[in-house]
C-alpha cells in the first residue's frame, strides 16, 4: 500500500524535507560480506565502449543542421555593459543569430565577474561563432572590483547573513583549557577542470525541448529548464548516457543550455554551446577559497574543552555557503563550539560545489591544528583522535546510524606505526615523515529515486531508471545489485539511464548520494519482479524453481518490477568517516614536496563493487593532492582577472604524481539504513589528504604549513619559521 | 588512416582532430582543451603519439594515423576495462593510445617508464593508478 | 593562410616579411596563432630541410626533444634537459630550435595584454601576480624564459649555426628594450640550422617543477665543466636564458612574491656545481 510521508534529505550538507511515496520496506539487508556478486570486484558493464571511443558524450553529439554557440563574456570583474552592438556579428559569414543581455535572464547588462556571460551567437561552425562572438562590440563602464574577502566582510557585502553556530559555552571552555592553539589558514581557489567541458545540445522537436547535456542531474536540469522556459515539464527531455566529469559543477542547466535552447528556438536548428577550456578556467564554477582564524582550547590529556573558528569563504558573485565549520561541529566530542560563517559577496566567478564542499577546506584547518596541539601535549596525534571520539553527534545527542571510526583508527595503527622507519630514511636534504587526519562527511543519500526492473522469457533483466553515471560506475553498482537481488549473473543485466523520458526520478550525483539513493530502489524493484517471479513458481507448482527456469515460458510476456528508496532512518545521524595516513619526503632546501604513500581507509557502509570503490578512493587520493600541492586559480590582483586560463597553468597531478595508495575500506553495513546499508563514497576520499600531508610535513621537519596550496614558497617559509622558533627554544614537534 | 585512406578539403589551418571529429564523424579521439596541454586527443602518427588538436592536417604529408577506433581490438582495450583504469572516460581513449605505443617499443615497462612515458596524458577522475596496472598487465 | 613547403633552406625567403612562420613541430606556432597571438599568412613547413639528426657534437636544429632524450650521443645535460621538459607527445614533436625559440609562458603575455613584450608600455607581472617570473634583469620586463634546452646549450658554450651565421648561443638571446622589444636576435627570414655542442667532461640539469612532469621549470640549472672552467646557467629566471656569473645567485633582484626562487635556485646551483666537480 502506498503512504504518502514527509522525510528529511541531505546532499552536499544540506537539509531539505521532502514529500515521498514509500511502500512497505520490508527487505531485509543482505548479511555482511561478499555476496554472489554484491561485493565482488566488478569491471565496469560500460567500460568497453568507453574505453573504444564509442561512448558519445554531449561533445560527440551532432545533430544534422546542429548550429554552434559561443557566448560573449565580460572581460571586466566588474562592469555594466552599457550598450551591445550584435550587427558586426551578425553580417559574418555562417552566422544565424544572436542574443544579448535581458533577451533571456541569463544574459545581464551587469557583470558581477570576468566571465558573466552578457550575449551569444551561432553560426555554422565553432570558429565562425567564436570569430563572431569576438565580433560584438560592448561599451563597458567599468566599475570598481571587490576581490578581498575580509574587505567584503568588513563592508558587509555577504551572499547571505553570518551563520553562527554554537553549542555549550565557548568561553568557558576556553577558560577550563589547559593548552591553547590557534592559527589562520588558508586554502585557495580550485577549479573542477574536468575533462569533458560544460556543454549542451538543444534542438525543439515539435513544440518539445530534446537537450543533451553533460550533467550530474537529468531531472534538475529538465525542471529547471521547464521552469524557466514556462514548459510543461514533460516537455522537456533531457539526456546525459555519458558524461566526462563533473564534481559538483554540473549540478544545474547552466546558463549554456538556456542560450542553446533560445538560439535554438529562433534558428529552427539544434544548437550546441560549448564551453571551451579557457570558460571553463573562467567560468564553469570552483572550490572557493577560504580563510579559517581557528582556536583549540584542550585539557593537558588531550581532551578537547573549545572549538572555535571565524570562516570566510570567498564565495564570489553568487552561489552558496558551504559548510567550511562542518568539521568542526562534527568530528570530535568536544562540549564547546562556536563557529561563525562568513559568505564573501566577490567580484569573482561563483563557487559550485566541488567533491565534500566546505568540508574539504574546513578539515585542512581543523585537523592541522589539531596536530599542533599534539604536538604541545606531546601527545600521539592517533591518541589524540581517539581520547575525542563521538559516541553519539555532539550537537544533538542524536545517535549515528552507524560509525566505525574507532575501527578505521584500528586499522590505521599498522599505517602509522611505519613512521619511526620512514623518519630513519630522512638525509640532510631530504626530511621524511608521517601525518594522519581524521575525515567524516555525509553520505547517506535519501528519498526520493525510484527504478523498474523489466525481466523477460530469456531470463535477463533491463534495470531501468533516469539516473546518470558521471563516472563512479553507477551503471555497474546498479546492475550488481539486480543480479545479486534475482540471483541472476551479472552478465545478464543491462541497464538503462541517463533519459528522463525513459524511466522514474533519480536522484542527483553528488553528495556522495548515488549510491545511498538509486541503489535501494533498484533492490526493491528487483526483488519486487523476484517476487512475482516467486509467485507464478508457486503457482506453476515448482516452487523454488531457478529464475530463467520459471520466466522461460513467459514468451512476450515481462515481469515487471518496481521500487523506491524508502526514508532515512528518523532520530538518526547518517555520516561517513575515515582516515588518511600520508607518508612524504620534503627537500628542506627547494621546499618540493613529495607524497610517497597514502593509507586511505573508509567506512561508508557495505561496498557494492570493491574494485570501483578503490578507484573512487584513488581518485579522491589524487584529486586532493592536486589541490594540496600544485592546483591554483590565480587573479590579477589589480583587476580581479582570471590568469590562470590553460592546463599548463593549473596544474592537475599527472601519472608521474601518484603515491602508493592503500585503500581499506571497514565494509560493514549500516543496520539502520535502507535495505542495502550502503553510503556514498564519491566524496569522502578527498576530504582528510590535505591535512595528512600538512601533519606529514610537519612531521618531517617541524614546519608548520598553514595554506593551500603548499607552494614551494610556503615550505619554506614555514621552515625559516620552524628554524627561527627552534633557534629561541621552542619546542619541537613530536 | 587506420589502415585506410581518406581525402579531405578543408582549409589550410584546420587541425587533425577536427578533422577526425568534425569532418570523418570519428568522434572516439576526444578534445578537452584544444592547445595542446592534456593529451585527450593523443593520436598516433606514424607510430608516435601525437597531439591531433595542435596538428595542422595540412603538415601531415603522407603520414599514417592511427586512431582509437584504430586500436579497438588491441589487447590493450581489454586491459584498461579488466584492471578499471577508467571512470568517466574521457581521458580514456588518449590513455589508451599513449599506452598503445609505450608497449609497442617497450612491451614490458617499469613503473617509472610508464609513469614517465604517460605524463602527457592527463585524468582529472585520478584513474592512473589503475592505468599503470592495465599497462603492466596488458598481455595477461 | 597557406601552407608551403620549401625543397632547400635556399628558398627560404630573405626577408618573408609579415605573415611568414616557419613551422616545424609546430607545438608552439600552432596554440599561438589558434589563439591570435601570432598571426600568419603563410607557414613554411621547413621540416624537409632543415637538418634532423646528432652527428658528432652536431645536433640538426629540427631534431626532436624526443630525439634528444634517447641519444646517448648529447652530454647529459642536453639529455636530461629534453627528457624533462614537456609531454612525451609534445616531445614527439618538438624541435629544438622551436624549444629554443619559444615564447614566455607569463600569463599576462599568453593572455593578449599590452604589456611591454607586446609593445606596450606596461610590465603587469612587476606589479601583479608574479610568482612564477623572473629574478634576474627583471626591471623592464619579469617574463621568465622557459626553455630548459637553452640553459643546458647555454651552460655547455654551444655554438648556433643559422642560415646567416654562426653565433655562440647566449647571442641568440637579449634582453627587451623600450627600443626592441624582442627576445631573440634573430633576423627576419634567419634560420636556424644546426647547433654545435661541445662536448664537456661532465654536464648536468636539475630542474624544479611543481608536479613531477609536464611543467616548464620554476628554476632549471644547467652545469657544465670542461677543463677547469664551469659554466652554470639558469632557465626560468629571466627574460632569456640566464648565464649566472661567478656561480652564485646572490646578484638576483627578486620582486617582492618572488625571492623563494633565490633559495631554489641556490640550492639547485650548489648540487649542480657538486654534480659535475
Amino acid at each position: 500500500m502506498a503512504r504518502l510521508i514527509r522525510t528529511e534529505k541531505e546532499v552536499e550538507g544540506r537539509y531539505e524535507e521532502v514529500w515521498l511515496v514509500v511502500e512497505e520496506d520490508a527487505l531485509d539487508q543482505w548479511p555482511e560480506g561478499p555476496l554472489d556478486v554484491v561485493g565482488r570486484p566488478a569491471a565496469r558493464i560500460d567500460g568497453l565502449e568507453r574505453a573504444r571511443g564509442e561512448a558519445v558524450y554531449t561533445a560527440d553529439v551532432q545533430l544534422n543542421g546542429m548550429l554552434h554557440a559561443a557566448m560573449v563574456r565580460s572581460p571586466h570583474a566588474h562592469a555594466r555593459a552599457r550598450s551591445v552592438d550584435l550587427a558586426p556579428a551578425l553580417a559574418l559569414p555562417g552566422v544565424h543569430a544572436a542574443i544579448g543581455p535581458g533577451e533571456i535572464p541569463k544574459l545581464a547588462d551587469l557583470c558581477g565577474y570576468q566571465g558573466a556571460p552578457v550575449a551569444a551567437v551561432c553560426a555554422d561552425t565553432e570558429a565562425q561563432a567564436r570569430a563572431a562572438a569576438a565580433a560584438v562590440v560592448v561599451d563597458w563602464e567599468v566599475l570598481e572590483p571587490l576581490v578581498d574577502p575580509d574587505e567584503a566582510v568588513r563592508r558587509g557585502q555577504l551572499l547571505s547573513e553570518p551563520r553562527v553556530r554554537e553549542r555549550g559555552d565557548y568561553e568557558r571552555g576556553l577558560e577550563e583549557a589547559d593548552v591553547v592553539v590557534s592559527g589562520e589558514f588558508r586554502t585557495q581557489t580550485v577549479l573542477h577542470n574536468s575533462m569533458e567541458t560544460h556543454q549542451s545540445v538543444v534542438r525543439w522537436v515539435g513544440d518539445e525541448l530534446e537537450v543533451h547535456v553533460s550533467t550530474q542531474y537529468v531531472w534538475g536540469v529538465r525542471d529547471e529548464l521547464a521552469s524557466g522556459l514556462g514548459l510543461p515539464a514533460d516537455r522537456v527531455r533531457v539526456i546525459c548516457n555519458y558524461m566526462g566529469g563533473g564534481f559538483g559543477s554540473k549540478n544545474d542547466a547552466g546558463d549554456y543550455t538556456f542560450v542553446a535552447a533560445e538560439l535554438a528556438r529562433r534558428t529552427g536548428r539544434p544548437v550546441r554551446c560549448a564551453l571551451s577550456r579557457r570558460e571553463e578556467h573562467l567560468a564553469a564554477g570552483n572550490r572557493n577559497a577560504t580563510i579559517q582564524r581557528l582556536t583549540i582550547g584542550a585539557r593537558s590529556d588531550g581532551t578537547l574543552t573549545a572549538l572555535g573558528g571565524e570562516f570566510v569563504n570567498a564565495v564570489g558573485w553568487g552561489g552558496w555557503v558551504a559548510a567550511t565549520d562542518g568539521p568542526m561541529h562534527a568530528l570530535y566530542a568536544c562540549p564547546n563550539v562556536r563557529s561563525t560563517l562568513y559568505g564573501a559577496k566577490l567580484n569573482t566567478p561563483p563557487m559550485k560545489a566541488f567533491r565534500a564542499p566546505g568540508f574539504v577546506e574546513g578539515t585542512f584547518g581543523l585537523e592541522t591544528l589539531l596536530d599542533e596541539l599534539a604536538a604541545k601535549l606531546d601527545l600521539d596525534p592517533l591518541e589524540l583522535r581517539r581520547r575525542n571520539h563521538a559516541d553519539a553527534d555532539a550537537s544533538d545527542g542524536r545517535p549515528f546510524s552507524s560509525k566505525n571510526l574507532l575501527e578505521c583508527y584500528r586499522r590505521a595503527e599498522p599505517h602509522w606505526e611505519r613512521r619511526h622507519e620512514v623518519r630513519a630514511r630522512s638525509t640532510d636534504t631530504v626530511k621524511r615523515g608521517v601525518g594522519m587526519a581524521s575525515q567524516v562527511w555525509y553520505g547517506g543519500g535519501g528519498p526520493p529515486s525510484y527504478a523498474w526492473v523489466r525481466v523477460g522469457s530469456d531470463g535477463r533483466a533491463a534495470v531501468v531508471t533516469a539516473m546518470q553515471d558521471i563516472g563512479t560506475g553507477t551503471r555497474t553498482a546498479m546492475a550488481q545489485i539486480a543480479a545479486e537481488e534475482l540471483g541472476i549473473p551479472l552478465d545478464h543485466v543491462t541497464v538503462s539511464l541517463g533519459d528522463t523520458a525513459r524511466g522514474p526520478y533519480a536522484t542527483l550525483s553528488a553528495g556522495s548520494s548515488t549510491t545511498p539513493s538509486i541503489g535501494p530502489a533498484v533492490r526493491a524493484a528487483a526483488a519486487d519482479a523476484r517476487r512475482q517471479i516467486e509467485e507464478i513458481a508457486e503457482q506453476r507448482g515448482t516452487p523454488g524453481a531457478p529464475l530463467a527456469e520459471v520466466v522461460s515460458v513467459l514468451e512476450d510476456a515481462q515481469i515487471l518490477g518496481k521500487g523506491a528508496r524508502g526514508p532515512n532512518p528518523t532520530g538518526m545521524q547518517v555520516l561517513t568517516f575515515g582516515v588518511h595516513v600520508a607518508e612524504v619526503a620534503v627537500d628542506v632546501e627547494t621546499g618540493e614536496v613529495r607524497v610517497e604513500r597514502v593509507a586511505a581507509i573508509h567506512d561508508v557502509g557495505r561496498v557494492i563493487n570493491p574494485l570501483g570503490a578503490a578507484s573512487q578512493i584513488e581518485g579522491g587520493v589524487i584529486q586532493g593532492i592536486g589541490h594540496t600541492l600544485s592546483e591554483e586559480r590565480l587573479l590579477d590582483p589589480a583587476t580581479g582577472a582570471v590568469l590562470t586560463t590553460s592546463l599548463d597553468a593549473y596544474r592537475l597531478p599527472t601519472i608521474a604524481d601518484v603515491p602508493e595508495i592503500v585503500s581499506e575500506l571497514v565494509d560493514v553495513p549500516d543496520r539502520h539504513l535502507t535495505n542495502l546499508g550502503s553510503k556514498g563514497l564519491g566524496e569522502p576520499p578527498i576530504v582528510p589528504i590535505a591535512a595528512a600531508i600538512a601533519n606529514a610535513i610537519r612531521d618531517a621537519t617541524g614546519a608548520d604549513v598553514r595554506s593551500l596550496p603548499i607552494t614551494r614558497e610556503e615550505l619554506l617559509r614555514a621552515l625559516r619559521e620552524a628554524a627561527e622558533r627552534e633557534r629561541r627554544g621552542a619546542p619541537a614537534a613530536v | 588512416m587506420n589502415e585506410h585512406a581518406y581525402e579531405v578539403d578543408v582549409q589550410v589551418g584546420t587541425t587533425l582532430a577536427e578533422v577526425l571529429r568534425d569532418e570523418l564523424r570519428l568522434t572516439g579521439t576526444k578534445v578537452a582543451c584544444g592547445e595542446g596541454h592534456c593529451g585527450a586527443c593523443t593520436v598516433l602518427v606514424d607510430g608516435a603519439p601525437t597531439l591531433s588538436c595542435i596538428t595542422l592536417v595540412h603538415s601531415l604529408d603522407g603520414a599514417r594515423v592511427t586512431t582509437i577506433e584504430g586500436l579497438r581490438e588491441h589487447p590493450m582495450v581489454a586491459s584498461f576495462v579488466r584492471a578499471d583504469a577508467l571512470q568517466c572516460g574521457f581521458c580514456t581513449p588518449g590513455q589508451i593510445v599513449s599506452a598503445v605505443a609505450l608497449v609497442e617499443s617497450e612491451p614490458d615497462p617499469s613503473a617509472e617508464r610508464i609513469r614517465h612515458a604517460m605524463a602527457g596524458n592527463l585524468c582529472r577522475c585520478g584513474t592512473y593508478p589503475k592505468i599503470e596496472e592495465a599497462i603492466r598487465t596488458w598481455r595477461d | 593562410m597557406e601552407l608551403r613547403r620549401p625543397s632547400s633552406l635556399a628558398e627560404l625567403p630573405a626577408s618573408p616579411g609579415d605573415g611568414a612562420v616557419l613551422l616545424a613541430g609546430g607545438t608552439e606556432v600552432v596554440p599561438l596563432i589558434r589563439s591570435g597571438l601570432l598571426h600568419a599568412e603563410t607557414l613554411l613547413d621547413v621540416r624537409a630541410v632543415v637538418p634532423r639528426g646528432i652527428d658528432g657534437t652536431r645536433i640538426g636544429a629540427a631534431t626532436t626533444l624526443a630525439e634528444l632524450e634517447s641519444s646517448d650521443e648529447v652530454p647529459d645535460a642536453v639529455r636530461e634537459a629534453a627528457r624533462l621538459a614537456a609531454s612525451p607527445q609534445l616531445r614527439n614533436a618538438g624541435t629544438l630550435a622551436g624549444n629554443l625559440l619559444q615564447a614566455t609562458r607569463c600569463w599576462y603575455w599568453r593572455l593578449g595584454r599590452p604589456c611591454r613584450l607586446h609593445g606596450g608600455d606596461e610590465c603587469f607581472a612587476r606589479t601583479g601576480e608574479h610568482r612564477e617570473h623572473a629574478i634576474f634583469a627583471n626591471g623592464f620586463c619579469a617574463s621568465a624564459h622557459p626553455s630548459d634546452l637553452a640553459a643546458a646549450l647555454l651552460a655547455l658554450d654551444a655554438t648556433v649555426e643559422t642560415t646567416a651565421r654562426m653565433l655562440p648561443v647566449g647571442e641568440l638571446y637579449r634582453l627587451p628594450t623600450t627600443a626592441d622589444r624582442r627576445v631573440t636576435t634573430l633576423e627576419p627570414g634567419e634560420a636556424i640550422v644546426r647547433i654545435d655542442v661541445p662536448a664537456p667532461e661532465r654536464s648536468v640539469y636539475l630542474k624544479a617543477m611543481d608536479r613531477a612532469r609536464w611543467s616548464f621549470p620554476l628554476v632549471g640549472v644547467a652545469a657544465a665543466r670542461t677543463g677547469g672552467e664551469t659554466r652554470v646557467a639558469l632557465a626560468g629566471v629571466a627574460p632569456v636564458p640566464w648565464l649566472l656569473a661567478g656561480g652564485d645567485v646572490d646578484g638576483a633582484t627578486p620582486l617582492p612574491r618572488n625571492a623563494w626562487k633565490v633559495d631554489v635556485a641556490r640550492a639547485l646551483v650548489r648540487r649542480a656545481l657538486a654534480a659535475v666537480a
